[in-house]
């Protein structure tokens, strides 16, 4: 558009210049009514119609063009004037509506490529091609490396499952263990198949070794938890004869004595009718055995554990 | 005042159609754009200056969107589309502003 401005600046004279000219000529019209006076400003003024042609570039750099006289007679107006003309009142003319469909077509221009600018989703529909290949590559690379980050973490979280589920199957075995030895030890109540061996002793011939017999021979056929009378039968149990009954780890306990024990009643119940063995013995010191199977036998007489003073677990 | 609509309506209906941009269309039409509106900026500085030639408006008008598109074309074509469109948009940039600059002297005197 500026060519057009310059064009037209040459063939009209921009209204600067005119102003300008004006103002040299009222100059040169002072010069004229006062010429004896001012000589001092003669040189000045008639330097002024030399520049005239030329402008002085500085002040406008865009009115290159030498001004021309017969310039319409709109020069009197302002470009403001001329603006606020324009805008009020409205006027159809040509001009007017050429440039409104012109001015149409850049609105709409304008909108659309705001309003398909603005759209978050399409922002690369715009992009160029080599721009789309620079951003395909950025995305790749950080695929990649998220890719990688992610095979790390997977393979962190694969080590802590595993370790926990060790860890887990570890807790699991010590538990069970230590139920296990729980049950030997005399620690937690114990139930499971059995026999419940009765010896009811009128006469009082039952010592503490019979007794003892009795546990020794259930222990070989297998069992596995003993209590008599209410007392847990353990590997340091001891026996002692005490009056009239038997003392067991120190608890006096009387006739009749009542075995449960906790094992395979087809082991424990011939291991004990053996001939010579434990209930012939008994019956011979006039005690009476009474020996019955059991699906269920509960042992719940417990017994504190104790840390022992010396013994180290030689394990680990 | 009817051009000043023509704008107004312009943006309106663009805002409330949001027509679809032709593929082939979309990498010009900013600049196009850019160039339409350093036409309209020369456009009212002559106006001001009041030398406005409503033919000239038309063809600089059309021939400053075609030559931007068919500059920004080559430079796609060529390669350099991204530096020749940055190229253009300054180049109109400075036009736009300089003008301006001349419209501000007649507006506001200064």
């Amino acid at each position: 558009m500026s060519e057009h401005d310059e064009k037209r600046a040459e063939e009209q004279g921009d209204p600067r210049e005119e102003r300008q000219q004006g103002r040299v000529e009222s100059g040169n019209r002072l010069r004229k009514e006062l010429p004896q006076e001012v000589s001092a400003s003669v040189p000045a003024a008639q330097d002024a119609p030399k520049t005239d042609p030329k402008p002085e570039p500085e002040t406008d750099p865009r009115t290159d063009p030498e001004p021309e006289p017969e310039a319409d007679p709109e020069p009197r107006l302002t470009g403001r004037q001329r603006l606020v003309q324009g805008l009020w009142p409205p006027r159809v003319s040509r001009a007017q509506l050429i440039v409104a469909v012109l001015l149409f077509g850049l609105g709409f221009g304008l909108a659309v490529q705001v309003a398909s600018n603005s759209d978050s989703d399409s922002a690369l529909r715009g992009a160029r091609q080599e721009d789309l290949v620079r951003i395909l590559d950025e995305l790749d690379d950080r695929t990649q490396r998220l890719e990688d980050e992610k095979q790390g973490l997977e393979k962190q979280r694969d080590e802590l499952e595993n370790s926990s589920d060790q860890a887990e199957e570890a807790r699991k075995q010590t538990i069970e263990k230590e139920r296990q030895l729980g049950i030997l030890a005399g620690t937690v109540a114990a139930q499971g198949p059995g026999i419940t061996m009765t010896i009811e002793d009128t006469k009082g011939t039952v010592e503490a070794d019979m007794l003892l017999d009795a546990i020794q021979e259930l222990r070989a056929a297998g069992a596995e938890a003993i209590q008599v009378n209410g007392v847990r039968v353990v590997a340091g149990t001891y026996l002692t004869d005490s009056g009239k009954g038997v003392s067991v780890d120190g608890n006096k306990i009387n006739a009749p004595y009542r075995f449960k024990v906790i094992g395979k009643p087809q082991d424990l119940e011939p291991a004990l009718n053996i001939p010579g063995g434990v209930v012939q013995t008994l019956e011979k010191e006039q005690a009476t055995v009474t020996i019955e199977r059991s699906t269920k036998i509960v042992v719940d007489a417990l017994r504190a554990a104790k840390r022992p003073d010396y013994a180290r677990s030689s394990s680990q | 005042m009817i051009a000043v609509l023509g704008l107004v309506v312009g943006v309106v209906a663009g805002l409330l159609v949001r027509p679809e941009v032709p593929a082939v269309v979309e990498p010009y039409l900013p600049i196009a754009v850019v160039a339409a509106l350093d036409a309209v900026f020369g456009g009212l500085r002559a106006m001001l200056d009041g030398i406005f030639d409503d033919k000239v408006f038309v063809v600089s008008f059309l021939s400053n969107v075609v030559v931007a598109a068919l500059i920004v074309f080559l430079g796609d074509k060529l390669g350099v589309g991204a530096q020749l469109s940055t190229g253009v948009v300054v180049v109109l940039g400075i036009r736009i502003f300089s003008n301006a600059a001349a419209i501000r002297r007649h507006v506001f005197r200064a």
